[in-house]
C-alpha cells in the first residue's frame, strides 16, 4: 500500500498540515506522492479538508449561551470601581528636591517631599497597595504646573484635589480652611482653629497640618505659630517652608525662622481693607484674628483695598 | 487643563476584545457562567497590568494568554475539567447512534465538533480553539500555554486527529462528493 518512504501512519501529520495549508514544500510533495498511490490516505486527506471547512464555520457560527452582554456590563462596573480606587504616581525632581506626585481620577491626592524613592514607594504601597501604579505620563501635567508655580511663573495651582488620604472629618475641615489662604498670606494655627469654629483645638490643627497629604497645593506653609515662629514643616524641612514663603513675597527672618508682624500688612478678620501693622490697636490684636500679607500686590490681588486711615498705599513698608 | 486620567485607553481594549475573549472562554470552559466570570477576571487583570505593557505589544495575544492561564488555573483548582467531560459525554450519548445525513450534516457538524472539542484534554482544546477558531499564530499560542510553538502546533494537530476520528460515522467525504 505504500511504495514511498513514509508509512500511512507516518504521513498522517503531514496530511493534517496540508489540509490546514501549513505544510512545508517537502512535506507537501511527500503527501502528493503518497496519496497518488494510496487511496486510503487520499480519502483521509479529503476528510481533513472537509474538516477544515467545518472548523472554519465555527468562527462564524453563533454559540449557544455565548452572549457576552451581561458579562460585559458587570465588567464595566467592576472596572469603574477599580478605576476609582486606582492612583497613578511619578517621582520627579524639583527646586525643592525630589517629589512624589500622586493622582486619582478625581484629582491630585498626594504631593510628598522624599529623601528616598524606595521609602516613598513603600509608603504609597502601604496606603494604596497594588492600586498605586507608577505612570509618569499620567502625572506629568500636574508636575509641569507645579514647576511653573515653584519657578514663580504662576501663583495658582487650580488642581482638583482628592482628599482620600485625609484621616478624619476634622482634618478635612482644617485642610479646606487652609486651602482658602490666598497666595502671599499668612495666618496662625490658632487662626485656622478659629476659622473652623474650634478655637480651642490649636494643637489638633497643627497635628492635622503636619499630616497634610497635599502640601504646596494645600498651603500649610502659610500657617505659622502665633508668636511668628515658622514652627515646623514636612518633618524637619523648615527651609522649604521659608523658600515657599519667600517665593510669595513674605519676608522671613532666615536665621531665626520667624516672621515679624512689623514687616507685614495686616487684614483684620471681617474687613475688606488692609492696614499697616501700626494702624490703630492692631498690634495688640491676637494673631488668630489676623491675616498677614508680605506685599500690597498680593493683598490687592484678592480684592482688598488700602485702609483709608493708615494709608499703606502712601506709606508702604520698606522691603 | 488636566486631561491625564480622564480618558482611559483601556476602554477601547475592552470594546475591541471582550466579545472574542468571552467566546474563547465559552469553549475553553464549556460553561457560559464560567466564561462570564473568567472573562471579567481576564480584563480586570489586564487593566491592572496594562500601563506596564510595552507600547508595541500584541494586546490581543496578551489577553488570550491571560484568559488561557485563568482557564488552566480554573480547572486545576476546581477539578471541573472532569465534570465538563462527563457532561460532554452525556450530551454525546443522548444523540444516540443515528445521525442526520446530507445537508443537515453541515449544520449539525458544528455542534458535534463543539462537543468533541469540549471533551479534549485541556491543552489540546485551548490550542485548537486559539488556532482554529481565533486564528492566533503558534508562537502566541505557545506563549499562552508555556510551551514552544512546535508543541503548540502538535497540540492542535492532535486535536484535529481526534475530531476527525470523532466524526467517523459522518461520511463527510462522501457527502462532499455528492453532486
Amino acid at each position: 500500500m505504500n511504495p514511498e518512504n513514509l508509512t500511512c501512519r507516518e504521513i498522517e501529520p503531514d496530511l493534517v498540515a496540508v489540509a490546514a495549508g501549513e505544510a512545508g514544500a517537502s512535506a507537501a510533495r511527500g503527501v502528493e506522492r503518497h496519496v497518488g498511490v494510496c487511496r486510503g490516505c487520499r480519502d483521509e486527506l479529503a476528510r481533513y479538508r472537509v474538516l477544515e471547512g467545518m472548523v472554519a464555520d465555527l468562527r462564524r457560527a453563533p454559540m449557544a449561551g455565548a452572549d457576552p452582554t451581561l458579562a460585559r456590563a458587570e465588567l464595566e462596573s467592576r472596572l469603574a470601581d477599580i478605576r476609582s480606587r486606582m492612583v497613578a504616581y511619578g517621582i520627579f525632581s524639583s527646586p525643592l528636591g525630589k517629589l512624589l506626585i500622586v493622582r486619582s481620577e478625581l484629582g491630585v491626592s498626594m504631593v510628598r517631599y522624599i529623601d528616598s524613592e524606595r521609602a516613598a514607594r513603600s509608603h504609597l504601597a502601604r496606603l494604596a497597595g497594588d492600586e498605586a501604579v507608577e505612570d509618569k505620563s499620567a502625572v506629568e501635567g500636574t508636575y509641569r504646573e507645579l514647576l511653573d508655580y515653584l519657578n514663580a511663573r504662576s501663583t495658582r495651582l487650580s488642581w482638583p484635589l482628592d482628599l482620600r488620604w485625609a484621616g478624619s472629618d476634622f482634618q478635612r475641615r482644617v485642610l479646606a480652611a487652609t486651602a482658602q489662604l490666598p497666595y502671599g498670606a499668612i495666618t496662625s494655627y490658632a487662626g485656622i482653629a478659629r476659622r473652623i469654629g474650634e478655637p480651642a483645638s490649636v494643637r489638633a490643627v497643627a497635628q492635622a497640618l503636619r499630616h497634610n497629604p497635599i502640601p504646596i497645593a494645600i498651603p500649610c506653609h502659610r500657617v505659622i505659630g502665633s508668636s511668628g515662629d515658622l514652627t515646623g514643616y514636612a518633618g524637619s524641612k523648615i527651609g522649604l517652608k521659608e523658600r515657599l514663603l519667600s517665593l510669595e513675597g513674605v519676608p522671613v527672618g532666615l536665621r531665626a525662622h520667624r516672621i515679624e508682624r512689623d514687616n507685614m500688612y495686616v487684614l483684620f478678620e471681617g474687613y475688606t481693607e488692609y492696614c499697616l501693622p501700626t494702624c490703630g490697636s492692631l498690634s495688640q490684636e491676637p494673631m488668630a484674628q489676623l491675616t498677614l500679607f508680605g506685599s500690597r500686590r498680593h493683598a490687592e490681588a484678592v480684592g482688598l483695598t488700602a485702609c483709608s486711615s493708615c494709608r499703606p498705599d502712601l506709606h508702604p513698608l520698606s522691603a | 487643563m488636566v486631561r491625564d486620567m480622564t480618558e482611559d485607553p483601556f476602554e477601547s481594549v475592552v470594546a475591541a476584545h471582550h466579545a472574542e475573549i468571552h467566546r474563547y472562554l465559552v469553549r475553553a470552559t464549556s460553561r457560559p457562567s464560567d466564561a462570564d466570570d473568567l472573562s471579567q477576571e481576564t480584563f480586570v487583570r489586564a487593566y491592572k497590568a496594562y500601563r506596564s505593557l510595552p507600547p508595541d505589544a500584541n494586546v490581543r495575544a496578551w489577553l488570550f494568554a491571560i484568559a488561557t492561564n485563568l482557564s488552566r488555573n480554573h480547572f486545576r483548582a476546581e477539578g471541573r475539567r472532569r465534570q465538563a467531560m462527563v457532561m460532554a459525554a452525556a450530551g454525546a450519548s443522548e444523540r444516540g447512534s443515528s445521525w442526520p445525513e446530507g445537508e443537515v450534516i453541515a449544520s449539525q457538524a458544528g455542534a458535534r465538533i463543539d462537543r468533541i472539542v469540549a471533551a479534549l484534554p485541556l491543552k489540546q482544546r485551548l490550542a485548537f480553539t486559539m488556532r482554529k477558531v481565533h486564528e492566533l499564530n503558534y508562537g502566541a499560542i505557545g506563549e499562552s500555554l508555556d510551551c514552544s510553538a512546535e508543541s503548540a502546533r502538535a497540540h492542535v494537530f492532535q486535536a484535529l486527529r481526534k475530531i476527525r476520528r470523532g466524526l467517523d460515522d459522518l461520511d463527510v467525504v462522501h457527502t462532499e462528493r455528492q453532486p
